[in-house]
């Protein structure tokens, strides 16, 4: 037996309130969402506190798991740790003379600005609400001066950007999102392109010059022309070069410095050059270094 | 009481979809809890409780994804209106209506999310189709189907009456 749970008159309302939402939507595209802004502000503060909570349990299982479960595989990793200690111990020897060298140009070139980024520590406390986004949550917000559009990263490099900011809580779009794009640099041929998202989870470097001698294993990193990333952070490693016949450009596929799935802490990058006139500085030498033959 | 219930799912729903659901993901993909509980509320409430607990739920998620404002506010307060107009038409809920009518509204739900998206190609859209939107459309009929196995004792005698609430 059919079962009315309504009335004709909520039957109404419902119709009505759907349609009348639907038409502002499609009809008033920014006065909406300016609307659906004011309104998330609120419900950002109140989500924020059971949001906490579940974060905490979260963090609660993923150490219990990592400290008791997990421990099968500790001594494989210990031995693979201690051989990649080695290796490190001898590349950070090398790199000590390269950066007492690299000290010494940055004094004469003046760029010493570019690692003077302002940044604010956050934790991961979430993923995207949905499977469309490659997104994570951030527990600090507008209060803690995170803006829509600040980059984020790991000391290890790129990780992405943030899109979103409530009060408590800030949504990050990841660096391997097809959604996101960041201007890169191929460190050793100094060829400039567009950091995009794939939709199998990693990342490809596009709009590289046809006669660019770019090949699998070069580094790229932010090219700092956009303003959202100072220059010369690690994004990651070319793994395959694709050149398609009658293209203009190449295309490069890159495997992420940052592991994105293991994330806990990241730090936005609140200003990434010490100020204004220092990014301008940076920015003008760059483009007249670029002028010249 | 039923206010106070949707206030609760409210608050539990979407902190619980963003932080601890990822334990129970298939291929990184997982249930979308909002839009199986706006159904669920719509199929035994009727069309304005699943509607307007889609809207609190879908405002919510919105908060905390990287897409626009507008999708889930619409996605899930459209599943919740339609999972509303179907109960009313239907003479008994089954399991398994439960589960093809969850899989449909799903399916439909994340055709709003590609639309809403940038264009995507043949190849692209097999992808999204294989690797999300199944899968997805089988987890939320899935896990609606056993949250109202559940609880079907409970619900067809303590049936949830618009006019009461709202």
């Amino acid at each position: 037996m059919a079962i009315l749970r309504s009335t004709y008159g909520t039957r109404r309302l419902a119709v009505v309130l759907f349609a009348l939402l639907l038409a502002a939507l499609f009809l008033l595209p920014s006065q909406s969402q300016g609307v659906l802004q004011y309104l998330g502000g609120p419900l950002g503060y109140i989500l924020s506190l059971p949001l906490a909570a579940f974060s905490a349990i979260d963090q609660g299982l993923s150490e219990t798991w990592e400290g008791y479960v997990a421990l099968q595989v500790v001594r494989e990793d210990n031995r693979q740790l201690r051989r990649e200690l080695d290796f490190l111990k001898a590349q950070n020897n090398q790199l000590r003379e390269s950066v007492a060298a690299t000290q010494r140009y940055e004094a004469l070139l003046n760029f010493k600005e570019q690692s003077k980024a302002q940044t604010v520590a956050a934790q991961v406390i979430g993923r995207d609400a949905t499977n469309w986004y490659r997104g994570l949550i951030l527990n600090k917000g507008e209060h803690d001066g995170v803006r829509p559009e600040m980059g984020v990263v790991t000391p290890a490099g790129v990780v992405g950007r943030v899109v979103k900011a409530n009060s408590a809580s800030s949504v990050v779009l990841l660096l391997t999102d097809t959604n996101n794009a960041i201007a890169g640099l191929v460190q050793r041929t100094r060829d400039e392109g567009i950091v995009e998202g794939t939709s199998h989870g990693r990342a490809r470097l596009k709009y590289i010059p046809l006669l660019s001698h770019v090949q699998a294993g070069d580094r790229v990193v932010t090219s700092g022309l956009t303003g959202v990333f100072p220059r010369g952070l690690a994004i990651g490693v070319l793994t395959q070069i694709e050149k398609e016949e009658g293209a203009l450009f190449q295309t490069a596929e890159i495997e992420p410095e940052v592991d994105l799935t293991r994330l806990d802490e990241v730090l936005v990058i609140t200003a990434p050059y010490e100020d204004a006139e220092a990014a301008q500085k940076l920015l003008q030498g760059t483009h007249g270094d670029r002028k010249k033959p | 009481m039923k206010f106070l219930l949707y206030a609760v799912l409210a608050l539990v729903v979407v902190p619980l979809q963003t932080t601890l659901l990822h334990y129970v993901s298939i291929f990184g993909v997982r249930p979308d809890l909002g839009l199986v509980a706006a159904c669920l509320v719509g199929f035994l409430g009727g069309e304005l409780d699943g509607l307007v607990l889609g809207l609190i739920l879908g405002c919510s998620q919105d908060l905390l994804s990287a897409g626009d404002l507008w999708v889930n506010v619409v996605t899930k307060g459209g599943a919740g209106f339609l999972a509303g107009l179907a109960g009313r038409h239907m003479a008994h809920i089954t399991p398994t209506v439960l589960l093809v009518g969850l899989a449909v509204i799903s399916c439909l739900s994340s055709a709003v999310f590609m639309y809403s998206m940038p264009p995507f190609t043949w190849e692209e859209m097999w992808t999204a189709l294989r690797s999300t939107v199944l899968i997805q459309a089988g987890f939320d009929a899935a896990i609606g189907a056993a949250i109202y196995l559940l609880f079907r004792r409970r619900w067809s005698d303590d049936r949830m009456v618009t006019e009461s609430a709202f």
